[in-house]
């Protein structure tokens, strides 16, 4: 008895392992070149996001403030230009896409204008409005 | 049974090994199917890991003295929980635990993983199963908790085990082991994360995304289990110590050290892409000392009270942690320019220097205990004498550099990211500085005289205003703006940036904590002999015997006081404190009475009877503020929970998308 | 009345003689606390160890209790103590030779991370200086100015 279960347990242990069907490998998964730029200007958005609630709470001066946000901004600038030098190297055009849960329908990424339904071009801006 | 158990650890350790090499075979041929067929011999190690700890409780819960193991940590007359616990009660079992562990954190690693990170995942299986492996080797071949008890060729069996030390026969004992394994060996998941994308030169930071969650709960677990086993001590010992800088104590604390040092310098990685080499340096030193800690407590190097039985364990660490740190040093120093900052650190007055200085301060304890620790060792080994390194000297260094902690602690929400200017930190010091400066003058007049618990009170009070003002000044900004009371207000503030103010809530929890450490400095002692009608005093307590008597039971002969104690004349309470022999292990277990209460505990533990045995020798202590520190770990736990909870305000910003290709030379730039 | 007062006064001597039998007077403690101690089980010095009758703690109190007694100081009655169990009988490393390194190494690793803090900032700052000397195209800048202005009051 217990060695037919120990034959069964290696059994099922070894082809569980071993066939691994197409149907069980994992999809592949999008790539997106820009990811790691949009990553870094996520982050300088948020850093602003705090230096400007710091200093509502008094934690720095105007000038430090002033200073801060223009250093910030000249961090986002640079991030821009990567996206464009990586744009030319790999010869694309890209849009700018709202995130998929804060896509409100027949909302306009660019101008915010607002439609009744979801349209390819914003009416407002000509802008598209969501990814090909 | 035991075959069975015998076969599946075995048979464990050869799919961690094939895991091992499938999953770096897979990677280097980019082979996906080598890859699952990696991660599903990790699954299955799991199955295997599971199934023969289910054989071993089984053992302990029925009984079956045939093992070796089971004979020495079970027996017939302890309840079924301490038997289950017994599990972990021994070298062999607290292995096959640690295997358990590590064997689930690497399934609900690879099973949420399985559509994600692609590129890193079969180095992850690698780590994993490495450090699977390790834990496997030892518990196949140097301490297997599946031996039997033999005579000659025959299996023989004792007709009953010797059970749990009466000490551990406590209900901590049913968790503080599986917690504190739990934060030692969750660490392995960062650290596999982290080695993993600096393998494959992820850019980003996403090994830390990923892996936030993970650090901060395995944080907790170690906070957890550290806590617990202080508490334990105090309640169980009879002495009323929680920490004695004992070598696995010390042990348990240097990878919460360097993890607390990790949680607080990877903000500025997340924040700025600062310091990226010192996180993973980080996150590496908290793996290592986890195996390192583990290596200590097994292999008998050092004498402490919580060592296992020797085994020959040692030689199987020592080559696991050579070879990680080799490759792993190896690996930072080839990719050192990949780690690169991208923005360079401002002003030298901003809250990212006052992390460099919090990561100093920690490192630097961390050191002093791992040197305090290990000292004897070196040292007999260059004088050929040995030393004792005990108590005092742990005080004297980790005493001042706990209180330069709480300093920053209190100094760090003060400074803004990026820069300060002196002024504006002037005029934010000043409120908290004196709130210090007044606690501190207070208790001089009211005639506290000892240096050390002055300047920690009056830090206390200065770190908490400055954590007060944090969050009023918050809330009195979104309270103005969204027009809505106070308390909603504060609560919607730390709702809007979970991990900051959860962040504040726990440094709440370490100040008062530290309060509680500081009653240290005042506590009482007092033995004396009491027959019945005697009294004795301690403190502003009059401890009045009331009557002594002696018994036994089936597990134990006991003898029990009561004593009421009465302050100005007006009862208190009535203790019981009571001294046991097991008879089974011929152990003494006490089991002291405490009344606790918030200014301070009173503690009575029946240590003996005196010679002619008519009286009870009982030993008496005072411990002022010891319950905060139970406090302060509550809040440090609910810290923690905020910081788990996502925030409210989750900006997603919008993503550049590849929407077309552009011929050349008509290169058309669309905003 | 007086019987009273002689029976209070009776039942004080009693209670001194038990507190002297049983208590760790504090000059014990004091001499104590520079003592480990050696039971092989805790970390606790002779001062403070609270075990009952520790095999080696207890006799080494009233060994100390006893050379107090001959009026010798903390210093030499550690010294006959050190010469009898060895160095291991301290409760820290002692001052001399190698084992200072003790107490001198973990303030070195500080002096060590200071160090290593002051070269990161003057690094860092070198760093900084350059980027200004060698900033983005202000085209690009200027265009993203607005569009970082506009976020900006989004945000707030």
């Amino acid at each position: 008895m217990l060695v037919f279960i120990a034959v069964l347990i290696g059994i099922g242990g070894l082809v569980y392992t071993m066939f691994v069907r197409e149907q069980d490998l994992p999809l592949p998964e999008p790539v997106n070149p820009f990811q790691n730029l949009d990553d870094t200007k996520a982050r300088i958005y948020e850093n602003l996001r705090d230096l400007q609630f710091e200093y509502r709470l008094g934690k720095l001066s105007d000038e430090d403030y002033a200073r801060t946000k223009k250093e910030l901004q000249g961090e986002l600038a640079r991030v821009l230009s990567d996206v464009e030098q990586l744009k030319q190297q790999l010869g694309v055009r890209v849009a700018n896409v709202a995130p998929l849960a804060k896509a409100a329908k027949g909302k306009c990424i660019h101008c915010g204008a607002k439609f009744k339904e979801n349209l390819k071009f914003c009416g407002q801006c000509g802008k598209p409005m969501e990814a090909a | 049974m035991e075959n069975l158990g015998a076969l599946s650890i075995l048979l464990a350790l050869c799919l961690a090994t094939y895991s091992f090499i499938a999953s770096l075979t897979g990677a280097w041929k980019k082979n996906a199917f080598l890859v699952r067929s990696a991660e599903r011999a990790a699954l299955v190690v799991w199955g295997l890991v599971a199934l023969a700890s289910g054989i071993l409780v089984n053992a302990m819960v029925t009984g079956d003295f045939r093992l070796v193991y089971a004979a020495q940590y079970s027996n017939l007359a302890m309840p079924w929980y301490y038997k289950f616990a017994a599990w972990w009660g021994g070298q062999a079992g607290s292995l096959l635990l640690w295997n358990f562990i590590l064997a689930s954190y690497a399934a609900v690693v690879l099973l949420l993983n399985r559509n994600k990170h692609r590129q890193i995942m079969p180095y992850v299986t690698a780590i994993l199963m490495s450090t699977q492996i390790l834990f496997l080797v030892l518990i196949c071949f140097a301490a297997n908790p599946f031996e039997v008890l033999t005579v000659g060729r025959g299996i023989t069996a004792v007709p009953d085990g010797k059970g749990l030390n009466p000490l551990l026969q406590y209900w901590t004992m049913l968790i503080h082991p599986p917690i504190l394994y739990m934060g030692y060996v969750g660490f392995v998941v960062p650290f596999a994360f982290a080695l993993a994308s600096l393998i494959t030169k992820q850019p980003g930071d996403n090994w830390i995304h990923t892996t936030r969650r993970w650090a901060l709960v395995t944080w907790l677990f170690q906070t957890a289990g550290v806590t617990l086993g202080a508490g334990w001590s105090y309640s169980v010992l009879g002495w009323g110590g929680y920490w004695i800088w004992d070598p696995v104590e010390n042990a348990s604390f240097l990878p919460w050290l360097t993890s607390t040092a990790f949680l607080h310098s990877v903000m500025m990685q997340e924040k700025k892409g600062m310091m990226k080499v010192w996180n993973i340096v980080l996150v590496s030193a908290t793996f290592f000392l986890s195996i390192f800690g583990t290596f200590l407590t097994r292999s008998g190097i050092v004498s402490s009270v919580h060592a296992f039985a020797q085994s020959p364990v040692g030689p199987y660490f020592l080559t696991y942690l050579a070879l990680g740190i080799v490759i792993t040093t190896w690996l930072i120093l080839d990719r050192l320019e990949f780690l690169k900052s991208e923005v360079p650190l401002e002003s030298v007055v901003s809250r990212e220097s006052s992390f460099l200085f919090n990561n100093l301060i920690l490192l630097a304890s961390c050191f002093a205990i791992l040197w305090g620790t290990l000292f004897p060792v070196i040292s007999e080994a260059v004088t050929g004498e040995k030393i004792s390194v005990s108590a005092p000297f742990f005080n004297r260094v980790n005493i001042p550099i706990g209180l330069f902690l709480m300093f920053l602690t209190g100094v760090g929400p003060l400074i803004a990211w990026r820069r300060s200017t002196w002024d504006s930190l002037k005029r934010a010091f000043m409120f908290p500085a004196l709130g210090g400066l007044i606690v501190a003058a207070g208790l001089m007049a009211a005639g506290m005289r000892h240096p050390y618990a002055l300047i920690s009170f009056a830090l206390c009070m200065f770190v908490t205003l400055t954590i007060s003002s944090e969050f009023y000044k918050g809330s009195r900004s979104i309270a103005a703006k969204d027009g809505i009371g106070f308390l909603p207000a504060m609560v919607e503030l730390t709702h809007r940036n979970t991990r900051r103010y959860g962040g504040y809530l726990i440094h709440m929890g370490v100040v008062i904590c530290v309060v509680g450490f500081s009653g240290a400095a005042f506590n009482l002692n007092m033995t004396s002999e009491i027959g019945e009608g005697q009294t004795m005093n301690i403190g502003r307590y009059q401890l009045a015997m009331k009557n002594i008597t002696f018994g036994e039971n089936d597990n134990y002969v006991f003898r029990r006081a009561l004593i009421e104690a009465t302050v100005d004349g007006k009862q208190y309470g009535l203790l019981e404190p009571e001294g046991r022999v097991f008879k089974k292990q011929n152990e003494p277990y006490h089991e002291v009475a405490i009344i606790r209460r918030l200014n301070e505990d009173l503690y009575l533990n029946f240590a003996n009877v005196s010679a002619d045995g008519k009286k009870a020798v009982i030993q008496a202590y005072v411990f002022p503020l010891v319950t905060w520190i139970w406090i302060g770990f509550w809040v440090m736990l609910a810290g923690t929970i905020v910081c788990l909870i996502p925030s409210k305000v989750r900006l997603e910003y919008a993503r550049t998308q590849v929407v077309g290709v552009v011929e050349r030379n008509a290169v058309q730039v669309e905003k | 009345m007086l019987s009273k007062w002689k029976s209070s006064l009776l039942l004080l001597v009693a209670a001194l003689c038990l507190a002297q039998d049983s208590l760790v007077s504090p000059a014990v403690r004091r001499v104590g606390e520079k003592l480990s101690c050696l039971c092989g089980v805790c970390k606790n010095t002779v001062g403070t160890c609270d075990m009952m009758g520790c095999h080696y703690t207890a006799p080494k109190r009233d060994q100390i209790a006893a050379m107090q007694a001959k009026g010798m100081s903390d210093q030499s009655i550690v010294d006959v103590i050190v010469k009898e169990v060895g160095l291991q009988a301290l409760s820290e490393p002692p001052q001399q030779g190698f084992n200072a390194m003790a107490l001198v190494m973990p303030f070195i690793m500080i002096t060590f991370g200071l160090y290593a803090i002051y070269w990161f900032i003057q690094r860092n700052q070198r760093q900084a200086a350059m980027a200004i000397s060698n900033p983005v195209h202000p085209e690009v800048l200027d265009r993203f100015r607005a569009a970082a202005e506009k976020e900006m009051e989004k945000l707030d």
